[in-house]
C-alpha cells in the first residue's frame, strides 16, 4: 500500500482505506482516484501562486484524527440554527448524517432531499455523473482528501420542470476538536428546475478543528439554483472549502456567500457557464477580525455566447486580520457577447489590517463586455463626520456605517429569516472587528 | 408635398439580400423621387431594417440579386463610405457607442468628409464649433452632447437625437431613418419629427422606416409601404398608415396572399 | 475580419534593415572570461567587474521566471554575443562617426546631428551595444548637466556611478537583471545636480544590427534635490529569423523634490506574421523615489518585440512622493507582452497613479500584470489604477492581473478595467457617415489611447500615434 508523498497528507488519509466498498463500482473508482492524487499531492505554501497569501503552517501543525461517533446533540440545541422558511433540513454532525436532527421528508414530489447511502439508492443514474466529478481533484489536494473520505454527503435533486419553493437547509455542526471531517453536498437542478439550498457551517465547540468541504453543484437547461452559503465556524477553527458549479444553456445560479467565522478559511467557488446564455451571480461578504484569515479565491469561466455573470465581493476587516481575494473570470475563444462584471470592495478597519485582492481578467473573445474593479480603503470621512453631526456618536457612527458596508450583500440573500440572523451577527460583529 | 415631377433619386428593383446565408429580401422594388416621404411599415422581421442596412451597404448584408440606382449610380458597387459621401444617411435604429471618439471630432470629421466630396469648403475647429452649436439649439439639443464619447452612456433618446443631429449636419440627398421613433418619449418625437419637417426640400427625400403609425402623426408621408416576408405587400398614401394602426397588419398579408393564390392559380392553370 | 483590416495591421516593418558596418565581436557564449574580456575591453576599474563577476555568479545560481504570461522555447545563454561594437573605434565628435552608421540613423529618422540641434533634443546612441554619439554634451555641460555613455561616466564620473549604480535594481534583483549586470556593455547616464532644470529632452536611440547578438545595456538617471529631467528612449532592430535577446536595466533615482520622466516607444522587430524571430525584450526598469515630494513618471508605447516582459515600477520611499505609469502596449499576429508596473508605497502620502491600455490583435496576448503594494507605514496612501483593453478579432487574448496588497487601513486604492473592441459595426457607424476605415480605426485608437499620449512629449506622441496605426494596418473588423 502507498503512502503519501506529504506526512502530514499521509495522517489524514488514516482511515481511507478501510471505507466500506460501495455497490457503486463508480464510485469506489473515484474515491480510488482520489486516494491516488492526495498520495501524489503536497500541501500547498505561499510559494503556490494560489496560495500566496494563505499560509497553512498553522494547520499543517495541527495533529487531527477521524472524528469519533458524534456525541448526541439535543434538537433544543440546534435551535438557533433552525430556518423557519426551509421545507427541509438535513444535519450533519462531525460529516455524518444525524437522521434525528434532520427532517428531509418532502411535501413537494420531485423534490428529494436525503443523505448520501439512501439518495444511491434512488438517484445513482443522476449522482454518477456528478457526484465527485464536478469538483475536480487532480490539482487540489483537499478536494482529493475530501473525495478520498467520500462516504457521507447531504443530496439534493429537483426534478425537471419542479419548483421547489421553500429553502432546503444543509446544515454542518462540528462537535468534536482536533478532527477532521469532509462534508459534501450535491445539488441537482434537472431541466427548468428551482430551489433554494442554504449551506451552513456551525460549531458546538471551541477547539481547532478542520472542516473540508466539497459541494458539486449541477444547473441543467433553464433551471436555478439560489445558493446560499453560510460559514460560522469556531474562532479556532480551519475551514477549507470547495464548490464546483456547472450552468447549463439558459440556466441561472445565484450564489450568496458569508464567511464570519473560523481562524483560517479558503473557499473556492469555480462556476462554469457551460450553456448559451447561462448566468451566474455571486455575492460575497467576509466579515472577520482578531487574527483571522478569510480566502476566496473563485472562478467564473464563460465557454459559450452569450453568458453574462455579476460578482460582487466585499471584505470588512479588522484588528489584525488578513482577507485574500483572488476572482478570475476566464471569456473562452467564441464566448461571444459574454457580459461580465466583478467589484471587489474591501473596507480595512485597524492599523493591522490587511487586504490582497486580484481581480483577473483573461478574455479571448472581442465582442464581449468584461469590466472589473477593486477598491481598498477605510469609512468615508465626510459620511462619519455627517452623521456625528447628527448626534450620533463616533463608535455608533462607524458600525453604522461599516454595516451598510456590509449590507448590501446581507439583503439580497432570499431568505428572511438569514438576513435578520444575519443582520444581528454583523451589528454585533461589527462592534466587535472595530 | 407630392411631386410626380421631381427628379428620381432611389430606383430599387428586384431586390434580393441575405444574411448569414438566411434570405431575408426577396424582391423588393422602390422608386423615391425628390422631395417625397416615403414610409415602411411592417410587423417585426418583415426585413425593414434590413433594407434599410443593405441601402446603406453594411457589410453583414449579401446582396443576391436587382438593382439599385441612386442618382443614376451603381449604388450596390460603392464602399459604404462612398454612399455616404454621394448623399445617403442611415439613422441607425440602434446606433453603436464608441468610447473614447469625442461626438465633436466625430462630427467635424464626417461632415468635412461629405462637404470636400461635394466639392465645399471644410470647416477649421472653431467654423465648426459655431455651425455645430447653431444646429443643436435648432434642435433642443443640450451642448454638453459634444464633449460625450460618441454615443457612449447615452440614453436611448439622447441617441436617437443624435442620429437626427448628424442628419442635420449632413444634409444627405437622401434619408433613411430606422426605428428612429422607437424609445423616444413625446417631445424627443415632436424634436424628431420637427427636424425632418424643416430638413425636406424640394432636393431630398426620406424614407421612414416604422413599426408605429405614432410618428407619421407629426411626418405626412406621401406614400406608405407595406413590408412582409422581403417584399413589399401593399403600397398606399397616408391613410394606408391609420388603417394599418386601427385594424393591424393581418388583413394586408390575408390580402396579399389570396392576390398571390389567385396568381398561383391562375400560373398553374396556364402551365 | 474584413480585408481592408487585414491590410491595416498588417504593415511590413519599417526599420527591419542591416547596416553593414564591420564590428569587433566577442565570441559567442558566456563565462567569467567573456566578463573578463568585456570589462578590459572597456578599461573598467577593479570594482565594476567586481560588481559584474559577483553578479554572474549570482546569476547561476537563479532560475529563469516562468509566472509572465508568455511561451517561448528555452533560451541558449552560450549562443549569445555579449559583446559586438562599431569598428573602427568610436570617435570624438559627429563628423568622425562611421557616415553608414550615420546613414542607418537618418534612416531611423533619429535626430543626431544638425537636425538634433533644431529640434532641440540631446541624443545618445547605442547601437548594438556601444554608445556611438552623443550630441550637446558640452552645452549641457554648462549647467552641471552629465549625460554621457555609461561608458564614458565609469570613466570620468566613477563615483557618481559607483554610489547609484545597483542602488536601486540590485544585482541580484531578478534573473535578467543579474544577467544585465554581469554583461551590460553601454548605456545611457544621466546626472541632473541640485536645482537644474534640464533645459532639453534628454533621448537615447537603441538599435540592435548584429544577429546572434544580446543587447544589455544599462541606463542610470539621477535627478538630485530639485532637479528635473525629461528622456526619451527609441528602439528600433533589424528583421532576423533567429530570436535576439534585449536584457536592460533602468535605474532612476529622484531625491527631494526631483521629478523624472521616462518616455518610451518601443519598437524593436517583432517577428513576422508568423511568429518567427524578434526580440525577446525582457528589460528591469525601477524607479526610486528617494526623497520628500520627488515624482517618477514612466511612459511607454510598447509595440514592438516578439516577447515584451517589463514592469516600469516605483518605490515611493519620500514620504509625498508620486509614482506614474502611462502604457500602451498593442500585439499582433504572435506576439505576447505581459508588462504592467509595481508601484510600492513606503512614504505617507504617496501617491501613484496607473493607466494601462493594452490592444490585442491577430492571434497576440496581452497581459497586464500589476502590483499596488502599500506598506503599514504609507499613511494616506493613495493609489488610481486603470487598466482597458481593446481587442480586435476574435483569435486575440486580453487578460489582467492586478494584485493589490494594502497594509495601512488609511490607504484608498481603486483599480478599474473594462475591454472593448473595435467591431464590423462601430467601422460602418463611422462609413456610414462618410469616414473611411482607416481614419475610423485611427480615431478610435487615439481615443482610446489618449490619457497615454497625452503624457508623451509632442513628437514622440505624433510618432506613436503614426506607429499604431502602421502596426494595426490591416487587422480590424
Amino acid at each position: 500500500m502507498t503512502t503519501a508523498v506529504h506526512p502530514y497528507v499521509d495522517a489524514l488519509l488514516t482511515g481511507t482505506r478501510d471505507l466500506p466498498t460501495s455497490p457503486h463500482g463508480w464510485l469506489n473508482e473515484r474515491r480510488g482516484l482520489a486516494l491516488e492524487r492526495a498520495n501524489a499531492l503536497s500541501v500547498p505554501t505561499t510559494r503556490d501562486e494560489e496560495w500566496r497569501f494563505t499560509d497553512l503552517t498553522q494547520l499543517t501543525r495541527l495533529q487531527l484524527r477521524a472524528p469519533g461517533a458524534p456525541a448526541e446533540i439535543a434538537p433544543e440545541a440546534v435551535l438557533p440554527y433552525i430556518v423557519p422558511e426551509a421545507g427541509s433540513r438535513i444535519v450533519f454532525v462531525d460529516g455524518v448524517f444525524v437522521p434525528q436532527l434532520s427532517s428531509t421528508a418532502s411535501a413537494v414530489s420531485g423534490v428529494r432531499v436525503a443523505p448520501l447511502a439512501t439518495a444511491l439508492k434512488t438517484d445513482a443514474g443522476r449522482l454518477e455523473p456528478h457526484l465527485a466529478r464536478l469538483a475536480g481533484f487532480e490539482q487540489n489536494v483537499f478536494v482529493a482528501l475530501n473525495t478520498a473520505h467520500l462516504r457521507d454527503g447531504a443530496v439534493v435533486v429537483i426534478s425537471k420542470g419542479q419548483i421547489c419553493e421553500k429553502p432546503v437547509h444543509i446544515l454542518h455542526i462540528a462537535t468534536q476538536a482536533g478532527t477532521a471531517a469532509y462534508p459534501r453536498c450535491v445539488v441537482i437542478a434537472e431541466a427548468g428546475a428551482e430551489c433554494t439550498v442554504v449551506e451552513e457551517y456551525q460549531a458546538m465547540s471551541e477547539d481547532a478543528y478542520l472542516t473540508n468541504a466539497v459541494t458539486e453543484i449541477a444547473v441543467a437547461a433553464r433551471a436555478r439554483v439560489r445558493h446560499i452559503k453560510l460559514q460560522c465556524e469556531n474562532a479556532r477553527a480551519f475551514h477549507i472549502a470547495s464548490c464546483a458549479v456547472v450552468v447549463a444553456k439558459d440556466a441561472s445560479y445565484t450564489s450568496h456567500t458569508v464567511s464570519l467565522g473560523a481562524r483560517l478559511s479558503r473557499y473556492d467557488l469555480s462556476v462554469a457557464l457551460n450553456g448559451e446564455g447561462a448566468f451566474a451571480q455571486m455575492d460575497g461578504l467576509a466579515l472577520i477580525s482578531g487574527r483571522q484569515l478569510a480566502d476566496t479565491h473563485t472562478l467564473i469561466d464563460h465557454t459559450q455566447p452569450n453568458g453574462r455573470s455579476a460578482q460582487l465581493h466585499k471584505t470588512i476587516v479588522g484588528g489584525a486580520a488578513h482577507a485574500v481575494f483572488n476572482g478570475k473570470i476566464f471569456v473562452r475563444p467564441g464566448a461571444q457577447l459574454t457580459d461580465s462584471s466583478q467589484q471587489s470592495r474591501n473596507l480595512l478597519l485597524s492599523d493591522k489590517a490587511t487586504v490582497d485582492t486580484k481581480p483577473q481578467l483573461e478574455i479571448f473573445a472581442d465582442d464581449v463586455k468584461c469590466a472589473h474593479g477593486a477598491t481598498v480603503g477605510q469609512l468615508d470621512a465626510e459620511q462619519l463626520f455627517y452623521l456625528r453631526s447628527r448626534g450620533l456618536t463616533e463608535t455608533v457612527a462607524r458600525n453604522l456605517l461599516t454595516y451598510a458596508f456590509g449590507a448590501s450583500v446581507i439583503e439580497r440573500i432570499p431568505v428572511r429569516s438569514i438576513v435578520e440572523r444575519l443582520e444581528r451577527a454583523v451589528m454585533a460583529q461589527t462592534g466587535a472587528a472595530a | 408635398m407630392k411631386n410626380e415631377k421631381g427628379p428620381e433619386l432611389l430606383d430599387v428593383r428586384a431586390l434580393t439580400a441575405k444574411v448569414a446565408g438566411v434570405p431575408i429580401l426577396k424582391g423588393i422594388d422602390l422608386p423615391v423621387r425628390a422631395g417625397e416621404i416615403h414610409a415602411i411599415m411592417g410587423p417585426n422581421g418583415s426585413g425593414k431594417s434590413t433594407f434599410a442596412k443593405v441601402l446603406a451597404g453594411h457589410p453583414a448584408y449579401e446582396v443576391t440579386g436587382g438593382t439599385v440606382r441612386f442618382q443614376g449610380h451603381d449604388l450596390l458597387t460603392m464602399e459604404p463610405e462612398d454612399r455616404a459621401r454621394a448623399g445617403i444617411f442611415l439613422g441607425f435604429q440602434y446606433p453603436v457607442e464608441i468610447p473614447g471618439v469625442s461626438n465633436s471630432a466625430f462630427l467635424r470629421l464626417a461632415y468635412n468628409t461629405v462637404q470636400g466630396a461635394r466639392g465645399k469648403d471644410e470647416l477649421d475647429p472653431l467654423e465648426f464649433d459655431d455651425f455645430i452649436r447653431e444646429k443643436m439649439k435648432l434642435l433642443d439639443i443640450d451642448p454638453a452632447f459634444l464633449d460625450r464619447s460618441v454615443n457612449e452612456g447615452f440614453s436611448g433618446g439622447e441617441k436617437k437625437r443624435n442620429e437626427i443631429l448628424q442628419l442635420a449636419v449632413l444634409e444627405p440627398k437622401l434619408a433613411i431613418l430606422d426605428e428612429t421613433d422607437s424609445g423616444l418619449d413625446i417631445d424627443a418625437l415632436r424634436v424628431v419629427a420637427g427636424g425632418v419637417n424643416s430638413m425636406l426640400k424640394p432636393d431630398n427625400a426620406f424614407v421612414l422606416v416604422t413599426h408605429y403609425q405614432r410618428l407619421l402623426n407629426y411626418i405626412i408621408p406621401d406614400y406608405v409601404h407595406v413590408m412582409e416576408g422581403g417584399r413589399i405587400i401593399k403600397t398606399g398614401g397616408k391613410e394606408l398608415a391609420l388603417e394599418l394602426e386601427s385594424r393591424g397588419y393581418d388583413w394586408v398579408v390575408d390580402e396579399y396572399r389570396a392576390g398571390e393564390q389567385e396568381k398561383g392559380y391562375v400560373g398553374a392553370s396556364a402551365a | 475580419m474584413s480585408s481592408v483590416l487585414e491590410q491595416l495591421v498588417n504593415k511590413p516593418y519599417e526599420h527591419g534593415f542591416r547596416t553593414d558596418i564591420e564590428t569587433e565581436s566577442a565570441p559567442k557564449g558566456l563565462s567569467e572570461d567573456t566578463i573578463r574580456l568585456i570589462s578590459s575591453k572597456k578599461n573598467e576599474p577593479e570594482w565594476l567587474l567586481e560588481f559584474r563577476l559577483k553578479a554572474y555568479r549570482h546569476w547561476l545560481t537563479m532560475e529563469e521566471p516562468h509566472w509572465p504570461n508568455v511561451k517561448y522555447p528555452k533560451i541558449d545563454f552560450q549562443d549569445i554575443i555579449y559583446y559586438s561594437a562599431p569598428k573602427p573605434k568610436k570617435k570624438k565628435s559627429m563628423d568622425e562617426v562611421d557616415p553608414e552608421l550615420l546613414r542607418t540613423f537618418e534612416k531611423l529618422g533619429v535626430p543626431m546631428n544638425e537636425r538634433a540641434a533644431l529640434a532641440g533634443v540631446a541624443v545618445d546612441v547605442i547601437f548594438d551595444s556601444v554608445s556611438v554619439a552623443t550630441t550637446y554634451k558640452e552645452k549641457l555641460a554648462k549647467v552641471g548637466i552629465i549625460f554621457c555613455s555609461i561608458s564614458e561616466a565609469v570613466r570620468d564620473h566613477p563615483d557618481l556611478v559607483r554610489k547609484y549604480l545597483g542602488s536601486v535594481v540590485p544585482p541580484g534583483d531578478n534573473y535578467y537583471a543579474a544577467l544585465n549586470s554581469a554583461v551590460f556593455t553601454d548605456g545611457s547616464f544621466v546626472f541632473i545636480p541640485k536645482g537644474v532644470k534640464c533645459p532639453m529632452e534628454l533621448s537615447t536611440y537603441f538599435r540592435i544590427n548584429t544577429e546572434n547578438s544580446g543587447q544589455f545595456e544599462r541606463t542610470l538617471i539621477v535627478a538630485e534635490e530639485d532637479a528635473s529631467v525629461s528622456y526619451l528612449e527609441g528602439c528600433t532592430a533589424p528583421k532576423f529569423d533567429t530570436n535576439q535577446l534585449h536584457a536592460a536595466v533602468v535605474e532612476l533615482v529622484a531625491l527631494d523634490r526631483a521629478d523624472i520622466k521616462y518616455s518610451t516607444v518601443q519598437n524593436w522587430y517583432a517577428g513576422d506574421e508568423n511568429g518567427l524571430g524578434g526580440i525577446y525584450n525582457f528589460v528591469t526598469k525601477r524607479g526610486l523615489c528617494k526623497g520628500v515630494s520627488s515624482k517618477i513618471s514612466w511612459t511607454q508605447v510598447e509595440t514592438g518585440s516578439a516577447i515584451t516582459w517589463k514592469y516600469p515600477s516605483c518605490i515611493l520611499l519620500g514620504d509625498n512622493s508620486i509614482g506614474e505609469f502611462y502604457s500602451v502596449a498593442l500585439t499582433n499576429h504572435h506576439q505576447q507582452a505581459d508588462t504592467g508596473t509595481k508601484m510600492v508605497h513606503l512614504g505617507k502620502n504617496t501617491r501613484s497613479t496607473i493607466i494601462s491600455k493594452g490592444i490585442s490583435a491577430g492571434q497576440s496576448n496581452n497581459s497586464y500584470r500589476g502590483l499596488v503594494k502599500i506598506g503599514a507605514k504609507a499613511a494616506g496612501a493613495r493609489n488610481y489604477s486603470q487598466c482597458d483593453s481593446m481587442l480586435i478579432g476574435s483569435k486575440s487574448g486580453a487578460n489582467t492581473f492586478p494584485y493589490i496588497q494594502v497594509n495601512n487601513p488609511t490607504a484608498t486604492v481603486e483599480h478599474e478595467a473594462t475591454t472593448s473592441k473595435i467591431g464590423e459595426d462601430q467601422l460602418f457607424y463611422f462609413r456610414q457617415r462618410g469616414i473611411g476605415t482607416e481614419e475610423a480605426v485611427s480615431m478610435i485608437i487615439n481615443g482610446f489611447c489618449k490619457e497615454v499620449f497625452q503624457q508623451l512629449p509632442m513628437e514622440f506622441a505624433v510618432e506613436a500615434t503614426k506607429l499604431l496605426g502602421l502596426k494595426l494596418e490591416g487587422s480590424v473588423g
